[in-house]
């Protein structure tokens, strides 16, 4: 295989391949801070100011949000489901950059993950790990994706993306020292039920 | 830099890695020989799988998933827990039955990306980390000699012992364990598995050369150093002896003092255990003893180790 070998005598390229992804995660992860709780992540989703994190980060109904440009927001709580920990927040902001994705379902073990977030409040962090295993599309502990990371409290909410630095999925929780993140179908899924009447008020 | 490049590389390097992951994880299977969820094994040859000793918890009624997923029953070959290595015969009958793996045994190195898997289920689970220390032969704490010492930075998850360490490449070049130490992944290397699980598919068990007693240290006060003629500190004394063992046939008595084998010194049990591979069985070894304050020389002919005994 040409592969991982000779790739790796250019350390810095992988660096900067890396560095690359982590500035794209970036621009698209914001902060959230609701209910006097440590401050979470979010993804920026839509354009037109729709932010995804998890339930148990928007734990109030409205949040505080920051953007990747240092804008603060106050941001509303239009759709919040425990059950798949996920929440969508309503940011008057109409010109912030959304998360290119990709469907977690898709991926296969071993691939490259870049994760981003604020793990024990410090902003921006990044992690390198590979997929642990994919999600199955079923219902169920199968039905996340796993993810061989190394995750902290104020990773919740945060982008788990592939090695293009497109979104899998949004970190929820860490299990046995796996990360596990929501996939993206799963938050396609809510976002359209949120959107169009089924999970709460409109975005705005 | 520019982008495009940057992201053809770590995509090329992101599927090197599932591509490494697929090629070896058709040889992984589920190992299904505990109450808790199942441990992994490895496709060694055609039918055969090797797997991890203290992940099988009984001795029949045992299953094993493949990677299309089903699930075949399966016969234990043999195990051994000194080196916590089993193996497992599939049933005839198997459907699918998955191509062996691909082994290498190159010298692993320090710093190299390798992936461990495992197969706790139906679908195989991977963690990327890097070799952190490679060192010599080291023997385990049950005695087991392990032909090189290969530590891992990598996190194992519930279900990876047994399950086999993957280079950048696809091959494998050892099975993974927890039963060697304690709260770290080591790799037991293929040289390693391939000399085990020859002698477990040869006669069911890995012979082990046997004396027949237990010993423990015991400072040698100068006295008795000058009495018996010996500048060493430590000896080990015979606290048992079994009935009509090699050890008793050849002459030693409970008190005796090792003091050397084949003129090894002696300065704790595991000498003796290590002294005593399959090869010296049937071949006698001389014991230089303190018996009553005095050297001698006992000749023992070297008996192996009875099956209820490991």
């Amino acid at each position: 295989m040409p592969g991982a070998e000779s790739l790796l005598r250019g350390v810095s390229v992988l660096e900067g391949a890396l560095a690359e992804v982590a500035e794209r995660l970036r621009r698209i992860t914001v902060q959230v801070r609701a209910g006097g709780q440590r401050a979470g992540a979010g993804v920026v989703w839509l354009r037109r100011g729709v932010v995804v994190t998890n339930a148990h980060v928007a734990a109030a109904p409205r949040a505080e949000i920051v953007t990747a440009d240092g804008r603060t927001f106050t941001a509303r709580v239009t759709g919040r489901d425990p059950r798949r920990d996920l929440a969508v927040l309503a940011v008057a902001a109409d010109a912030l950059e959304p998360a290119l994705r990709t469907d977690a379902r898709g991926l296969r073990a071993g691939e490259l993950l870049v994760a981003l977030g604020h793990p024990l409040g410090v902003a921006n962090a990044a992690a390198l790990g590979v997929v642990h295993r994919a999600p199955t599309g079923e219902p169920g502990p199968g039905g996340w994706l796993h993810a061989d990371i190394r995750l902290a409290p104020g990773n919740s909410g945060g982008p788990l993306a592939d090695a293009a630095g497109r979104v899998a999925g949004i970190n929820a929780m860490i299990a046995g020292g796996l990360g596990i993140a929501v996939p993206t179908h799963v938050i396609e899924q809510f976002v359209h039920e949120v959107l169009t009447g089924g999970g709460g008020a409109r975005a705005a | 830099m520019p982008a495009a490049s940057n992201d053809g590389l770590l995509a090329t390097l992101s599927n090197d890695l599932a591509a490494a992951v697929d090629a070896a994880g058709r040889s992984v299977v589920a190992i299904h020989a505990r109450r808790r969820i199942p441990a992994s094994g490895v496709v060694w040859q055609s039918g055969i799988v090797v797997a991890s000793h203290h992940t099988i918890q009984r001795d029949e009624d045992l299953s094993v998933t493949l990677h299309d997923g089903t699930t075949v029953p399966a016969t234990l070959v043999g195990r051994d827990a000194s080196t916590d290595l089993a193996v497992l015969r599939l049933a005839d009958a198997s459907p699918a039955t998955p191509p062996p793996a691909a082994f290498t045994t190159d010298a692993p190195r320090v710093g190299q990306l390798v992936l461990a898997l495992g197969r706790p289920g139906t679908a195989i689970t991977a963690s990327l980390g890097i070799v952190s220390a490679v060192g010599t032969e080291w023997r385990t704490w049950q005695g087991g000699t392990i032909d090189r010492f290969v530590r891992l930075d990598l996190s194992v998850y519930d279900g990876f012992s047994g399950g086999p360490l993957v280079d950048a490449t696809g091959r494998v070049a050892g099975i993974n364990t927890s039963g060697l130490a304690r709260a770290v992944a080591l790799t037991v290397p293929a040289s390693t598995v391939a000399r085990v699980a020859g002698q477990l598919l040869e006669r069911g068990h890995v012979a082990r050369g046997w004396l027949g007693i237990a010993t423990q240290p015991v400072r040698l006060p100068p006295g008795l150093q000058r009495s018996a003629g010996t500048d060493a500190g430590v000896g080990l004394v015979v606290v048992n002896v079994e009935p009509d063992s090699p050890a008793d046939r050849g002459g030693v008595l409970i008190g005796d003092i090792l003091l050397a084998l084949d003129d090894r010194p002696l300065s704790d049990p595991g000498d003796v255990v290590a002294a005593l591979g399959a090869d010296r069985i049937g071949q006698p070894v001389a014991l230089r003893v303190a018996r009553g304050g005095r050297a001698e020389r006992l000749a023992v002919t070297v008996g192996e180790r009875p099956r209820a005994r490991r």
